[in-house]
């Protein structure tokens, strides 16, 4: 039933669009709850009443919900996300700007999750049924405990306040500056030939990437020791061990692939919940992502931009979750075939 | 045959459901008696006493415990007022999360069809969409109060539980004695009520364990960005946001609040993980087969 890669992704697309559509239908319905005016924020004090009922007939604020809501609709269709309020520039230019600030925080948060997540979810299995298991058990619900915003704080705390080993406001050093072609700094940096630049961005991404990356170890560790416990009951292992094949041997190329499985869709199914962590992480370290421009826009009113990045928040979700599929796909080719 | 009696004795012997539900009761106490408890009001300010250390360091004293933030309010005395915020969060938006998420878990998983369909593609949208952003945006929508962040996270998590309660009742529902209960004579009603409900509660009562210390979580998260309670309200994620301006002088008023949701989280947690152990049998198997 699953098919092949592309399947998936038409699939997945045949998914998406009703979705973002929904989603987008109930960000409208919600903010329009609003006590607020929005045009009474983007219009002069000294405003006429001509030049407010023109802005108001100009912003549709005239017409019914559902007419409102269709116009907008028309709009993003064609790739117009309308005007930020508190901004006055584009929506859409606010967001391409923001968003890379956002992805990099997500990739690398992600990539060190699934890293020390696999890592420490091997060491826990291999030491099970000793001291050290029981241990690291309680030690992972410790751990999983703190949310990514505080594991923010505490890593401020410990390594730029106590100890001043890290930065931990923006994403560079102030003074350099670096020409923008991806907006990715990893790899401007780089193309730029900067090494002293990419090192100091590379500094700024630490305690953030590390925020959001223990805020998933403990849950990886956890779900990868529990399905390596429910490979090892499989015949195969045994089978192995028979073979005369060593126990790490068996744990990193036989087991290891069986039991990522489970792994794999709980990242799926945590990609939501991990994406929305990035936003109070980018408020604590004052990254410049689409998160921080969502907490001012929230704070401001400012509709259009928060109705914009929020379908921006849902697509990066269906997206992850897509690619997530073919990941999993990749490791489970049975699948394709029944 | 291992009867309710059994299982709840087991649970109540696991280690981790000591641990947690101790600490679960250590704090719901705190914050019923808080008036009792906190040495000063939480709004009070002393002006001459801004950012004073805890007690335990130089220049401290027993006035103010924990020291004071940089309007002169009592650190100990607000952690004190916050935990009641965070745990009329913690209750009542984890009971209505799983009231709201397992009835329609119940009608999804019970009856299927088409009403399986609607409650099933609901639950995808509500997973396409980040849960902070999803808060956020009603609470700009709603206003700031306490009932507001609750109808808020109940709003966001009820997917949490009818995802998992859905597919527990379907496997129920295939149980030979359920129809046998039908034959019987019972209606679908008495089925779901006296058959289907009882053998979902004890994973109904892990996820609500869990679901408490998201809701603290969620609700820090909140008033962290100034989006949950009323200004004048002491929440702990409010207190967090005002003493980071401040964290290089008052550390410690940071990492209060800091602890006092890692507490609570842990309590949660510890809650879950033991009722979900004592109470799973696949686990008990599992530790048989491997040891």
């Amino acid at each position: 039933m699953v098919g092949s890669g592309f399947g998936i992704i038409y699939r997945r697309l045949l998914i998406a669009v009703p979705t973002i559509l929904v989603v987008s239908v109930l960000i409208f319905v919600v903010l329009r709850l609003l006590p607020a005016d929005p045009l009474a924020m983007s219009m002069p004090p000294n405003a006429t009443q001509q030049e407010m009922a023109e802005m108001r007939h100009e912003m549709g604020l005239d017409r019914t919900i559902p007419a409102q809501y269709a116009i907008w609709l028309g709009r993003i269709v064609r790739g117009d996300f309308g005007r930020s309020i508190q901004f006055r520039s584009s929506v859409s230019d606010l967001i391409l700007t923001a968003l890379p600030t956002t992805l990099e925080l997500v990739v690398t948060g992600l990539a060190l999750g699934i890293f020390l997540g696999l890592g420490c979810g091997l060491l826990m299995f291999s030491w099970r049924g000793t001291l050290k298991e029981q241990v690291a058990d309680v030690g992972s619900i410790v751990v999983m405990s703190i949310p990514e915003f505080l594991w923010a704080i505490l890593l401020i705390l410990g390594f730029g306040v106590a100890f001043r080993l890290l930065p931990f406001i923006g994403r560079m050093d102030a003074q350099i500056t670096v020409p923008r072609a991806t907006g990715f700094l990893l790899v401007d940096t780089l193309l730029s030939g900067d090494i002293s630049a990419f090192g100091s961005a590379l500094e700024h991404l630490a305690l953030p990437a590390l925020s959001l990356a223990l805020a998933i170890t403990p849950l990886i560790m956890r779900v990868l020791r529990s399905s390596l416990f429910d490979t090892y009951v499989d015949e195969y292992i045994t089978l192995a061990r028979l073979r005369g094949l060593s126990e790490r041997h068996i744990l990193l190329f036989h087991a290891l692939k069986n039991a990522a499985l489970p792994t794999v869709s709980l990242i799926g199914v945590q990609a939501g919940f991990m994406f929305g962590g990035t936003l109070l992480v980018e408020v604590i370290f004052t990254l410049p992502g689409i998160g921080n421009l969502m907490v001012q826009a929230l704070h401001n009113q400012d509709l259009p931009l928060i109705q914009g990045i929020a379908l921006v928040y849902c697509v990066i979700v269906l997206v992850i979750n897509t690619v997530v599929e073919v990941a999993y796909l990749g490791l489970n080719p049975r699948l394709a075939r029944t | 045959m291992i009867g309710p009696g059994a299982t709840l004795r087991r649970c109540l012997g696991e280690p981790r459901v000591q641990a947690g539900g101790a600490l679960m009761i250590v704090l719901l106490l705190v914050a019923v008696f808080a008036p009792i408890l906190a040495p000063h009001d939480p709004g009070d300010q002393d002006l001459l006493r801004t950012l004073a250390p805890p007690v335990w360091t130089f220049g401290g004293d027993w006035s103010y415990p924990l020291g004071t933030d940089s309007l002169g309010r009592d650190v100990l005395s607000r952690l004190i007022f916050g935990a009641r915020v965070a745990m009329r969060v913690a209750l009542f938006a984890a009971l209505g999360a799983a009231a709201l998420g397992s009835a329609l878990a119940l009608i999804a998983g019970y009856y299927g069809g088409w009403a399986d369909w609607i409650i099933g593609r609901a639950v995808d949208v509500w997973m396409s969409f980040p849960p902070v952003i999803l808060s956020l945006i009603l609470m700009v929508g709603f206003g700031a109060g306490l009932n507001n962040v609750i109808v808020a996270i109940i709003i966001v998590d009820w997917t949490r539980f009818c995802r998992v309660v859905r597919s527990e009742v379907m496997t129920v529902t295939k149980r030979d004695y359920i129809p046998a209960a039908r034959l019987a004579g019972f209606t679908h009603m008495q089925v779901i009520l006296k058959e289907i409900v009882p053998a979902v509660t004890p994973l109904l009562l892990t996820l609500v364990s869990i679901e408490m210390g998201i809701a603290v979580v969620v609700e820090a998260i909140l008033s962290f960005v100034g989006l949950s309670v009323e200004p004048d309200v002491a929440a702990w994620g409010v207190m967090i946001a005002d003493a980071r301006q401040s964290m290089y002088e008052a550390p410690w008023s940071l990492v209060a609040p800091v602890f006092a949701i890692f507490v609570s989280v842990l309590a949660a947690n510890l809650l879950g993980d033991g009722l979900r152990r004592s109470v799973d049998p696949r686990l008990a198997q599992r530790l048989v087969v491997v040891r």
